[in-house]
Formats: C-alpha cells, structure tokens, sequence
C-alpha cells in the first residue's frame, strides 16, 4: 500500500476509532487526535525527503478499480504540484490538533470532526481520480461549517456560517458542473486524472474551442469561489474571524488551497484554449485580492478579520501566478500556496492563543502584548514579516517567481500587484502589529501569561518550516520542475520569444 | 583552509551570532553580548587577514551557489569580490565593532540587551549581505532584512508609541522605495536577461546599445531604491524619526549600514546607471535633499537630530557625486563619512547618558571640562564633517568639490560650497552650546566621563576620522572605477597635499567656506543662552525647525489619500459585495427555499422525478452546446 493512503486513512480511521470511545475520557481523545496526526506528518514528511525530483510522473502511486463501468478508480500519486501541499497539510493538520486546547465543549464531536477534516484535505490532495478528488472535498469541507457553528466565537456566528456553508457551496456546485462537463466533452470514458491527461494532451484529443470556453469558467469560478476570488471572499474575513483557531487553520491554510490546485491540475492542462481566453480576466480579478483587499484590510478592527483579508489577499499571488501561464508563474503560485498555508496556520493559530487568553481580538483594546507575551508577540511579528514578503520566509521565493512570471504577460498588472506587496500589505500589517503588541500595555492585560513550552510547540513547528522553504527554496520548486511535464502552459511560448529578443540584440 | 572560504564565514558570523542569541543566550546577557561582539570583531580581523592575503582584488572574484531556479529566472547566492567591495567590507566591520563595543558600555542597565545583540547581529550579516552580493535579487533580499533589522532596532523601545511609530514609518517609507527598486529589477532582468552584475557588465561592455529604450526608466526606478534607502528627497522623512532608537544604533544606521547601503548599491551599479541616462536627475536629488536638510539641521535643538539632519545633507552630497558622474568621490565620503558620523553619534550617546538621558542642548553646556574625552572625540568629528585640511571630510568633500569643477557642473559647485558653509555653521552651533558656556541643567553640572569601554572606541573612530583621507581609500577606490581621475599617489605627504596640487580652486575655496562656517558660527552662539535665530530668520526659521513640513504633507496629502482609499473600498465591500450581493443571495435563497418548501412532499417518488429531471436539465446544458 502506498504511503499516501496511510498519511490520509489513519486520520479518517481514528475519527471512526474515536466515535466508539465514550465522551468521559477527554485525554484519549485529545492524545490519540495529536498522536494520529503527530504520525501522519512523519510520514509526509518521510514521503516528502523519500520524493525524487528527477523522475518522471506520479510516484508513491496506488490504483485500485472500483466502478469499472465509468472509469472510476481509487487512484492516488504525487508529482511536484502536489508533495509539497501534502506535507504542509499534514504538519498544519497536526499544528491544529496542537491549537485544540482551547476546545472545552464537546470535545469528543470536536475531535472527530478534526480528524474528518484533516483525512479529507489530505485524501482531495492525493487523490488523482476525479470522483475521489472531489468526494474528499466535500467529506472535508462539511465539518468545516459545523465546527464554526457549533464551536464559534463572536455575535455574527450564524450568519458567518450561514454565508461560508452558502458561499463554499455554491463554489463546490459549480466546479462539479464543471467537471461534469469536462468528463463528459472529453469522451475519454474516465474519472482518472492522469488518463485524461495522457488522452485529451498526448494524443491530442482536444475538447472543442467552444466547450472550453464555456466549461473553463464553471471550473475557474467554481474553484475560484472555493479559494476566495474577489468579488466571492467576503465569507472567508468572516468565517475565519467566527471560527475556532483549529477549523480556521486548516481551512484558510489548506482546504482553500483545494480550488488553485484544480485549476493547476485540471482546468489549465485540459482546457489550454480556454485558460487563454480567460486568463487575462483572472488576471484582473486578483487585483481585487491583492489591492483591493488590502485597503479593505486597512480599516479592520477586527485582527483575525484583517487577518482573513491578508489571507484573501494572499490568495491574489497565486491566482496571479496561474493567469501569467508560465512556468515561473506557476511554479510560484505553488510555493506560495505551500507557504501561505504554513503562515495562515501560524497566524490563526496565533490569534487563537490571544484570543483564549484576552477574550477579544478588537485592535483598540489590545495594545503592549508583547511584554507579556515575548513568544507569542515574537512569532506574531514574523508571521507579520513573513505576510509583509520579507525574504527569509518562505512567501518571499514563491512571491517573487509569482512576478517575474506575470512580469512579461501582464505588465501593468504585476505593477499594480507589487505595490499591493510591497506598501499595502506593509502598511496594514505593520499597524496591527504596532496597536496590538507595540505601545503601553493596558492595566487590564497585566495579568496575561505567554505560552508555555508544550503550546508553544505548533508555533515553532510552523515558524520552523516557513523559515526552511524561504531560505532554501529548491527544496520545493526542483520538485515543481518535474511536473512541467502536465503543465502544457499556453502562454509559454511569449516569455520565450521575449528572452529570445533579449538575447538577439 | 582556503583562502575563499573567508569571506562566507565574515558574512556569516554575524547571523550565526544573531541565531545563537536568539535561540540560546538569550537570559544570559554577558554570553549575548560577547558573542555578538565577538563576532564582529572576528569578522573584522578575518577580513583584515582577508586583504592582506588576497589583495584588493582577489583571483576568485565570484563564488556563487545556485539558491532559485525556475524556468529562465536563475537566482544564485554568491560573493562578488573586487576593491569595492572589500573595502566596504573592511569598513562595515570595523565601523560596527566600534559600536558593538560602545554599546555593552551604553545599553548594559536595559532590560532587553540580549534582544538589542541580536538585532546590532542581524542588521551588520545584512548590510555584508548587500555589500557583498553578485546579483541584483540576492541585493535586493538583503535589502529587504537591511529594512527588517532597522524596524527592529528603531522600535526596540517598543513600549513607547513614539519609538513604534517610528519603526512602523522608516519602514514603510522603505518599501515606498523598494516599489520602485523591484520595478528596477523586473526592468533589468527583461531589457538585459540577467540580474548578475558581472554578467550585465560584460553584456553592457560588449554592446553598449542593448540598453534600448528602458534605460533611462529602468535607471530611476533602482534609484528609487535608494531614495528610499538612503532617506533622498522626497522619502527622507524616516531618518530624522528614526532617532527613537538608541544613540549606538542610530550610529550603526547612520554611519556603516542601512543608509550608506542605498549609495553603494549606486556604486555597484554605476555601469548601468551611467548609460541609462538617469544620471542629471540624480544629482538633483541629491543636490536637493543635501541643501534642505542643512537648512533644517541648522534650526534643530536636539542633538541626535542636528545630526540626523547632518547625515541627510551629507548622503545628499554623496548622491550628487554619484550624478555628477562620480562614483569614486561619492563612495570615498561615504567611507570618511561612516567615520566620523560614527564617532559624532557615540560622543552624543555619551553626552546624552551624562545628562541623564536629556537631548535638548540648550540644556546642556559647559561639558568640555567633565568630559575631556567625549569632547575632544568630538571635536575631531565635527572638524572631519566640516572638512578642515587634514581631517578626513576635507579629502573627501573636495574630491567631490572637483568632480563637479572636472564635470563643468558649476551650480552644484557653488550648492556645494553652501551646503559645506551650512555644515560648518550648525556642527560649530552644536560644538559651542553643547561644550563650551557654563552648565544649563543640573544634570550637565554633575555630568562624569563615559567608561573606558564606550571612551576606547571613540579614540578608535577619531583617530579614524583625522587619517581617513590620506591612508589610501581613494587609491583603493580608483583600482574599483578606473576613469579619467588623477593617477593614485603613494606617500602620505603627497595624499596630505593632494587636493591641493590636482584642483587648488576647490580646495582653496573649501578651507574658506569652513573659516567662514565656523567664523559665523561662533559669532552667533558663543556664550548665548537661547537660539538668537529665529527672532532674526522669522518665519523661515520656523520652516528650517519643521523640516520644512514635509511630515505636515505628507499627512495631509499621501496617507489621507491612502486612509480615503481604503475607506472607500471598506465602504464598498460593506455595502455592494456584502450588502447588496450576498444578502441578494440571501434573500433569493430565502424565497427559493419557501418555494421549495411547497415541494417538499415527503414523497419519495417525486424526490426521484425531481432529482432525475435535475440531472437531465443539466446534461442537456452541458451536451447540447
């Protein structure tokens, strides 16, 4: 068996464990959640050193046919697209279970909820058949909205449920339309990923110029909904600001990432005619992420709210990476959904703890953290730095190929998207770190207590792994590279012949 | 052990002092201290050994390792060895151990010395990081961590809202430039296809027209990047804030890192610079930015600002140089300038810690008696900046003086003549109120001696500052940027009488405006008690106070407009996205659920009906296109 099942299946199988466990002992639920994900990030982390970036297609592969008959398989692999968002969705899997201590009620509920999740971000991840990918998914996506209605915080809880359960349903819906279509145009008789590749790509069976065009949209907008594309994010500053720290962690940090990586595995390589055609149209809308959002940010109270614009903002990279269809751009977008997933944890989970231990996250009441709070305050400004692009942090690699990607297809777009990196996101991080650990500290907070050394353990996991990918980011993107394979980027053949003019005169 | 392993250990130290500090020694303050300075000052002994084996020009020029590489961007991290370079790296050692030192004296009752090592650590590894990068995007990381430490640093005394918003300012106002700086990088990489300066250099040299038409844009937008850095006009108003830190970091800011980073860079790429065409804009800048910040240094009365003001007016100067085509004087008052900037900012730490933390001097006075060292230190910088044959700053002031007489650039000569007036009239104000006259406080009337371990390193700096000139820099620089300048002259008594011998105009009239500096200076404030100035000067005098009130504009016009921005936005996402959208979707959901309601029959064959006309309704959709 492949390692890959054992990384996604002992999550799902110690929820059903757990479900059998009577609800008085809380210890066992607690020690076997951290256990079971303890394990599962091992052994990404073994699958992630044991992966060879010079070969060719998936490794670590497992097939098992199941419905024959419609090509469906349980089919599971990585290449370079994928190992790096298994392995930081199993360390942000375990990192969360960590950030579970502040769960007090019906923890027994909780805890098999978490592990669900966590066993389905990972199953959509590995999964290299349609029907699995998108099954995972949703078996992920629905503990999300019970754990922010059951466990959340703050007077808008209901309608932030209401609005994420509506929003991320809808962005679900229409992505299946769209892969209901693609299935269906292709005539390839297969829910298995890789097959429809080596057909409708090698062969050269394209779908028609017009079926792309229309079922390129259902895909992009239905994952682009799914990760938050301006104008569909205004459930994502909500819902993370009502969830729990744990369902926000893993949501913002790696369910979110489901959407990029469908466009990345599917949309772009199947539908190349109609990725050109859209693309430019993306390319715009992420200025909606990355500037617009951004001011947005400026005027939140609110931390984990400004919190979730930057993390709506971040998103803006990798969509700007995806729509510059090249290789720099796209490998970009990956590093950046790896890291952003490794950062949105550590800043969730961040707020989490100050959260649990002031009982407000209002930026005017805060104020002076630090003194009382030198580790947590430390990490929260290099979450800060690591959100500002700040080389060092593993933001900055994926950032930095995401522009000089799009540099040569959408001139004035980057432009406007550097300024987006450069000042505003300095600007609104700065001042929430300035108003909630700078300046005096409030009588009120004299009593605060910093964590101690088994809390402060997911944080330094996390701040560990940023700083790893930032300063050697080959560990990553010579991964990426063996993946070009499926990666037929229409826009290629544009920076080539703007380097070929460079080299020429 | 090779000798090409030096240089990576030189930059590397610091970082693993920095590392170390954070990660173990941080409750014990003698460990974090001595690790920190011991690694600077190994750095600086390494990289003495450095030169003295290998020369300034060492056979291996570039060692490099790849650190990124995706599709055609190949980013690597190495070391780009030649005079230049080394030469900076010598300074910036050398320069940062003096303040390292000094600080264990100057900071050892705070409660956070280990944080405030480890930051002196992280700020000396970036600063090498830029003075030794082989590529515009390994400049331009260090660049950015030069930025982070600064914010680290100015804001350590976080708890005061003045320090916070400090750092918060410098470093925003850093990124303003960074903007323009990455737009550079993008330009270059695209017109030129690398980002390696020794490759450019080649690819310029073989075909000096594949510049084309970005050029001269190209050229401003890295410019930008110094702007920035560098605190040049229109983004200089971080510096003069960036006083909140303690007085050794705003030494090590002012002097060896952060700012002199800004000018290097325009160094390192002078070859792209020159023919891109940028150059007249630059030296009006930094015409520009040297003038108005005399302007205010003149009116300032606390005494970190009269020099803030000072290293604003003489970066200026340096940039000017650079647009006036000269690299070697720019980079030469650069180097002289770390000197006795160093050394003026330690002697006003050591004022200000005698006075008991007061920085008004109007409030102090008389303090040449009770502190022989710190005055007579102090005395040597003031004269270097103010350029009095054979001081440092002379040399290299009139290098720049000549420049502009060889480039036939007489307005900037005469600015140049002015700005120096300028310099010897407010360093002489600060000298006479600060030194001489009688005590104004209590706490100058009993102020004492700093300790030998902040008294040493400003011995070491002014005996810097008085040689600086005529020890060879200028030579070493030459071997870096070989031009029409005059041919390197060997003894000490040639280089003594050098300026003289090659450009007597500029040297001649150099001595003279700094008679008449100090002339007017001492007329004015010997043995006053309050600012005779702005009763004579007005309202002008208030503008030179208040910086001419950029700070003033820049309120009103660039954040207002940026606040306005984003309350729009806020506005719109409050009221169309998540108003009218979303609760569209709301409502239209509502009624559609009432809808269905009726539906909602409990009979499990309509279910069936419904569901299966569902999925045909949508295979039609989808087929039938």
């Amino acid at each position: 068996m492949s390692i890959l099942t054992y990384i996604f299946a002992l999550p799902l199988l110690a929820a059903v464990v757990l479900a059998f466990i009577p609800r008085e002992f809380r210890v066992v639920m607690r020690t076997a959640a951290l256990a079971v994900t303890l394990l599962s990030a091992i052994l990404a982390v073994v699958m992630f050193l044991r992966f060879e970036p010079g070969a060719a297609g998936f490794q670590f592969e497992q097939q098992v046919p199941w419905v024959t008959a419609l090509g469906i398989s349980y089919h599971v692999g990585v290449d370079g697209i994928n190992v790096g968002i298994i392995l930081m969705g199993a360390i942000v899997a375990f990192a969360a279970a960590c950030c579970s201590w502040e769960i007090k009620t019906r923890e027994k509920e909780f805890y098999i909820l978490l592990l669900v999740m966590t066993g389905g971000i990972l199953g959509a991840f590995a999964s290299l058949d349609l029907f699995f990918f998108y099954f995972f998914h949703e078996l992920a996506l629905v503990p999300t909205f019970i754990m922010i209605g059951a466990w959340g915080r703050g007077e808008q809880k209901n309608y932030a449920t209401f609005q994420i359960t509506l929003y991320l349903s809808i962005g679900a819906l229409l992505a299946l339309l769209g892969l209901i279509a693609l299935y269906v145009q292709a005539g390839a008789q297969t829910f298995d990923i890789p097959r429809l590749l080596e057909y409708v790509v090698r062969q050269n069976h394209p779908l028609s110029e017009s079926a792309q065009r229309f079922a390129f949209p259902l895909l992009l907008f239905g994952f682009g909904i799914l990760v938050s594309l301006w104008p569909f994010h205004t459930w994502a500053p909500l819902g993370y600001a009502s969830a729990p720290a744990p369902a926000a962690m893993l949501h913002a940090g790696v369910l979110k990432k489901f959407g990029l990586y469908g466009l990345i595995r599917i949309a772009l390589p199947l539908m190349p005619d109609g990725a050109r055609h859209w693309m430019p149209v993306l390319a715009w809308l992420c200025l909606g992420n990355l500037v617009y959002c951004g001011w947005v940010a400026m005027r939140q109270r609110d931390f984990n709210r400004l919190a979730g614009y930057s993390s709506v903002a971040h998103m803006g990279f990798a969509f700007l990476g995806i729509a510059s269809l090249t290789t720099l751009g796209i490998t970009g977008a990956v590093v950046v959904m790896v890291a952003h997933g490794f950062l949105a944890a550590l800043t969730f989970g961040l707020s989490g703890y100050i959260y649990q231990q002031t009982g407000t996250l209002e930026m005017r009441e805060l104020g002076g953290l630090l003194r009382k709070m030198p580790f947590i305050g430390t990490a929260l400004v290099m979450a800060a730095f690591a959100a500002c692009g700040l080389p060092g942090f593993a933001n900055f690699p994926g950032e930095a190929a995401v522009l000089f990607g799009a540099w040569n297809a959408f001139r004035l777009v980057t432009v406007l998207a550097c300024w987006g990196a450069m000042v505003i996101g300095a600007i609104y991080m700065l001042r929430a770190v300035r108003s909630v650990l700078h300046a005096e500290l409030p009588e009120r907070w004299t009593r605060l207590g910093d964590a101690n050394l088994w809390r402060r353990l997911p944080y330094a996991v996390l701040i560990a792994c940023l700083l790893i990918f930032g300063c050697f980011p080959r560990l990553l993107t010579d991964k990426i590279k063996t993946a070009q394979a499926y990666l037929p980027a229409p826009g290629e053949h544009i920076v080539a012949a703007a380097v070929a003019a460079a080299e020429t005169r | 052990m090779s000798l090409d392993v030096l240089p990576w250990i030189i930059l590397f130290l610091p970082l693993f002092a920095a590392v170390m500090i954070t990660l173990l020694t941080r409750h014990n303050r003698t460990w974090s201290a001595g690790l920190s300075i011991a690694a600077v000052v190994l750095g600086f002994l390494l990289s003495v050994l450095f030169v003295w084996n290998a020369g300034w020009q060492p056979a291996t020029a570039e060692m490099s390792a790849s650190w990124l590489s995706v599709g055609n961007l190949q980013v690597q991290f190495g070391l780009h060895l030649d005079p230049l370079s080394v030469l900076m790296m010598l300074v910036v050692t050398g320069v940062a151990s003096a303040i390292h030192v000094y600080s264990f004296g100057y900071m050892r009752e705070d409660s956070g010395f280990s944080r405030y090592f480890a930051g002196l650590s992280l700020f000396t590894f970036s600063m090498l990081g830029i003075v030794l990068a082989n590529n515009f995007f390994q400049l331009f990381i260090f660049w950015e961590l030069v930025g982070v430490s600064s914010y680290l640093l100015i804001g350590f005394w976080y708890e005061k809202a003045s320090a916070a918003d400090a750092a918060k300012k410098a470093f925003i106002t850093n990124r303003l430039g960074d903007f323009g700086f990455l737009l550079g990088i993008l330009t270059v990489w695209t017109a030129l296809g690398s980002l390696n300066f020794g490759v450019l250099q080649q690819k310029l040299v073989d075909d000096p027209t594949l510049w084309g038409p970005a050029a001269a844009g190209a050229g401003l937008l890295i410019f930008c990047g110094a702007v920035g850095k560098s605190a040049q006009f229109p983004l200089h108003v971080w510096l003069p804030d960036a006083m909140e830190g303690p007085t050794p970091v705003s030494a090590l800011i002012h002097a060896a890192t952060m700012v002199a980073a800004g000018v290097y860079m325009l160094c390192r790429v002078f070859f792209l610079i020159q023919p891109s065409g940028a150059l007249p804009a630059i030296a009006f800048i930094g015409g520009l930015t040297s003038i108005l910040a005399a302007l205010a240094a003149v009116q300032q009365d606390d005494i970190k600002r009269i020099l803030a003001y000072s290293t604003l007016s003489q970066l200026g100067y340096m940039v000017m140089a650079i647009g006036m085509g000269g690299p070697t004087p720019a980079m030469f008052h650069l180097i002289t300038h770390a000197f006795f900037k160093a050394l003026l900012f330690l002697g006003a730490g050591s004022v200000i810690l005698a006075a008991h933390h007061e920085q008004n001097i109007w409030k102090m006075g008389g303090l040449r008696t009770r502190m022989p060292v710190t005055f007579w230190t102090f005395c040597f910088g003031g004269l270097a900046l103010a350029g009095l044959w054979p001081w440092s700053g002379f040399f290299s002031k009139d290098s720049i003086l000549a420049q502009a007489l060889s480039a036939h650039h007489y307005v900037y000569f005469v600015l140049g003549l002015g700005i120096a007036f300028l310099t010897t009239f407010y360093i002489g104000r600060l000298l006479v109120v600060v030194f001489l006259g009688s005590s104004r406080s209590a706490a100058c009337e009993h102020a004492r001696e700093a300790p030998p371990v902040m008294a040493w390193p400003l011995r070491l700096l002014a005996v810097l500052s008085l040689v600086g000139g005529w020890i060879g820099i200028e030579s070493v620089l030459l071997k870096a940027f070989p031009g029409p300048s005059p041919e390197p002259v060997a003894g000490f008594s040639q280089q003594l009488a050098g300026p003289f011998l090659h450009a007597p105009a500029a040297a001649w009239s150099g001595i003279l405006v700094f008679a008449l500096g100090a002339l007017a200076a001492w007329r004015v404030y010997a043995g006053t008690k309050s600012d005779p100035l702005p009763a004579k000067l007005g309202s002008f005098s208030r503008a030179m106070r208040n910086a001419f009130y950029f700070d003033d504009f820049y309120a009103a016009t660039v954040i207002r407009f940026h606040d306005f921005l984003a309350v729009i936005a806020d506005w719109f996402e409050r009221w169309i996205i998540a108003g009218l959208a979303v609760r569209g979707v709301h409502g239209s959901t509502e009624l559609a659920g009432r809808a269905l309601r009726r539906l909602q029959t409990g009979n499990l064959q309509t279910y069936a009906f419904l569901f299966a006309l569902g999925v045909a309704v949508v295979l039609y959709w989808v087929l039938g296109k």
